[in-house]
């Protein structure tokens, strides 16, 4: 191209380019506001209506008494160490149940991954509301698996229905497909040949795993378990539905507190703690994508 | 003494693709064996049973004697270096080449004198602490071979370990390769589909075709006398003109031939470097393409019946594009129903 010609095309690549950034800038611009408007704007308005409140006199001023009240209220303690334990042990069922099944669709060949994929994949398309229903139908009292048991002469199972067992068994469930795919990206990275090469110095399969898979999928694990860690701490329907009346879950307490006891700054409170342990976890998640990123 | 026997193996896919039928090869002690084919030749899934990744559909494998046909790889007596190196990221070079040798609960101080040792042997000395992804494509490769290496093998497999470097650096490696393999008197089957790799490499080349093995010998009988048109082909460039033979007489695209065999249908082979080229008004091909490679020229010719072949010439710019000429070949092979029947 001749040098008259490059001239004449240098400002129209230049125009096109300046009128494409407001379109970009806008295309940013709205999720940005609508998460300042609906995200960040609550959080922080939480924070400082339940830290900056009047007091006796109508003067405004700094107030810890809300969070003082929690950490000293036996119920409220219950119910966070609940959520924590149902989230811990979500945790490790999801990391238990999933990491073999990634495994075996990694790895395994033929048509039936396939078939297993699909019936990993199958709780995202089950509303927790339907799941609720089918766990009290099949695990509640006199469901079927009672039904079942009755008809060979054995007795009833304890029920994990009410119990902190019921919310346990629906999130790892309802968390098995995110969990899953996850864990199967991470996977993907690991080559073949990598594994062969290790089989080939001498490893068995459990070294190959422990020395080769593990530390590629690392990372996966953390991204894994911080995104559903972050949703199990939340949950409201499966502990609302499936969970006992005392202690509770953060979220159903969070509710009950609000519409029931009719006490929005307590709920608030908890609804600050809340995000304050989430924000915990997802500097996990940020801490992986960062350190991803770095490689 | 390490020696390699491979008897009547074959290896059938689900879905009854055959991948390797009935192939046999014995590899002395401290030889180096090419298997050289086209892609899907079978050859490095013969490689990959030696290595145990794959299991024979039929017959045995055995080194010095014993059976390993159905041990697993990190059973086997083998050491293989792949294609795309397949080093581990999350290790350094030493922790790459050692982990063999912890998996053998070998001393701290051993594992440190065998991996400094081998990374001498390769040239890498003073490497270890490096990431591999602080490393050249070609020192990549070096750190795969002396993973390998480190574990003192009876058999090193190679699967085509220079496929995906240049070709300036590939051409440095496999000398340093063979340096290495002649010093440690290592028993080695080497898998390529490069010509040049075997020739230059090989104390035999195993030329595959379909999953069987077409000729079996050393990298100048190949070369010179090539037991089938595929081969004849395969390695090096290989004019082949179909034709008849008639009272001695190969006819053939225009070419004719003195061919002392018996009467019938014949493919004429001809190296370009043994076609000599004579300007003629009335010659059997014409000039369609001259190119000047320097030190020689390669002259694409087109015959009566429009075959191309080319002929190699010491002086290309004594032709024309479109100059009409006379072919002489000064040495030739033929064959017949995929056998040779003559070479001279």
């Amino acid at each position: 191209m001749s040098e008259a010609t490059e001239a004449e095309h240098r400002p129209l690549i230049d125009a096109t380019g300046d009128s494409r950034r407001p379109t970009g800038l806008l295309l940013v611009g709205i999720p940005v506001l609508l998460m300042a408007w609906l995200v960040v704007w609550p959080i922080i308005n939480a924070i400082v209506r339940t830290i900056w409140r009047p007091d006796q006199t109508g003067d405004y001023g700094l107030d810890f008494s809300s969070y003082g009240f929690f950490f000293s209220d036996g119920y409220s303690l219950a119910n966070l160490s609940i959520t924590l334990w149902t989230t811990g042990v979500c945790a490790l069922f999801l990391l238990v149940i999933c990491l073999p099944i990634a495994l075996y669709l990694r790895f395994a060949q033929g048509p039936l991954p396939g078939f297993v994929q699909a019936l990993a994949i199958f709780p995202m398309f089950v509303p927790s509301i339907i799941l609720a229903y089918a766990f009290i139908r099949v695990l509640g009292p006199n469901g079927m698996v009672d039904i079942i048991l009755n008809s060979v002469g054995l007795p009833k199972i304890r029920t994990p229905y009410l119990t902190p067992w019921g919310p346990v068994i629906g999130l790892v469930w309802d968390n098995i497909p995110l969990t899953v795919l996850i864990l199967l990206s991470g996977l993907g990275s690991v080559a073949n040949q990598a594994i062969e090469a290790a089989r080939d110095v001498g490893a068995n399969r459990l070294q190959v795993f422990w020395h080769i898979i593990m530390p590629r999928i690392s990372n996966s694990i953390l991204v894994a378990l911080s995104f559903s860690i972050l949703g199990i701490f939340s949950a409201f329907t499966l502990p609302y539905l499936l969970g006992p009346a005392a202690p509770e879950m953060m979220g159903p307490f969070m509710q009950r507190t609000f519409r029931e006891v009719n006490d929005p700054l307590n709920a608030m409170t908890q609804a600050v703690i809340t995000f304050g342990f989430c924000i915990a976890f997802g500097l996990f998640y940020v801490r992986s994508v960062a350190r991803n990123q770095r490689k | 003494m390490s020696v390699l026997a491979i008897s009547d193996v074959s290896k059938v896919f689900a879905g009854g693709t055959v991948a390797v039928e009935r192939f046999s090869l014995n590899v002395a002690d401290g030889e180096l064996v090419c298997l050289l084919g086209p892609s899907g030749s079978g050859k490095s899934t013969l490689l990959r049973m030696v290595g145990g990744f794959e299991q024979p559909s039929a017959g045995v494998i055995t080194i010095d004697g014993d059976d390993i046909t159905r041990l697993t790889p990190d059973k086997r007596p083998t050491g293989m270096v792949f294609q795309s190196h397949a080093l581990w990221t999350h290790m350094n070079v030493f922790k790459n080449l050692a982990f063999g040798l912890k998996l053998r609960k070998l001393p701290t101080a051993e594992i440190r004198e065998k991996v400094e040792a081998v990374l001498e042997l390769v040239g890498l000395a003073g490497y270890g602490n490096r990431l591999t992804h602080q490393l050249s494509g070609g020192q990549q490769q070096r750190v795969a071979l002396a993973r390998s290496l480190v574990l003192e093998p009876k058999i090193l497999l190679l699967d085509e370990p220079f496929a995906s470097l240049d070709q300036h650096l590939r051409e440095r490696l496999r000398e340093e390769v063979r340096d290495i393999q002649q010093r440690l008197k290592i028993t080695t089957l080497f898998v390529t589909h490069g010509q040049d790799e075997a020739l230059s490499m090989a104390d035999r080349i195993v030329v595959m075709r379909e999953g069987r093995s077409e000729q079996v010998d050393r990298p100048d009988v190949v070369y010179r006398n090539p037991q089938t048109p595929f081969v004849a082909g395969f390695i090096g460039s290989m004019n082949l003109v179909d034709g008849t033979v008639s009272n001695g007489q190969f006819s053939g695209a225009g070419l004719s031939v003195p061919l002392p065999v018996s009467d019938g249908p014949a493919t004429l082979a001809v190296r370009p470097e043994a076609l000599e080229l004579v300007v003629a008004d009335r010659g059997a091909a014409r000039i369609h393409r001259i190119t000047d490679f320097g030190s020689h020229g390669l002259v694409d010719l087109d015959l009566e019946d429009g075959t191309r072949i080319k002929a190699m010439v010491a002086h290309p710019d004594l032709f024309s594009q479109g100059q009409s000429v006379d072919v002489k070949p000064t040495a030739i092979a033929a064959f017949r129903d995929n056998a040779q029947i003559y070479r001279g």
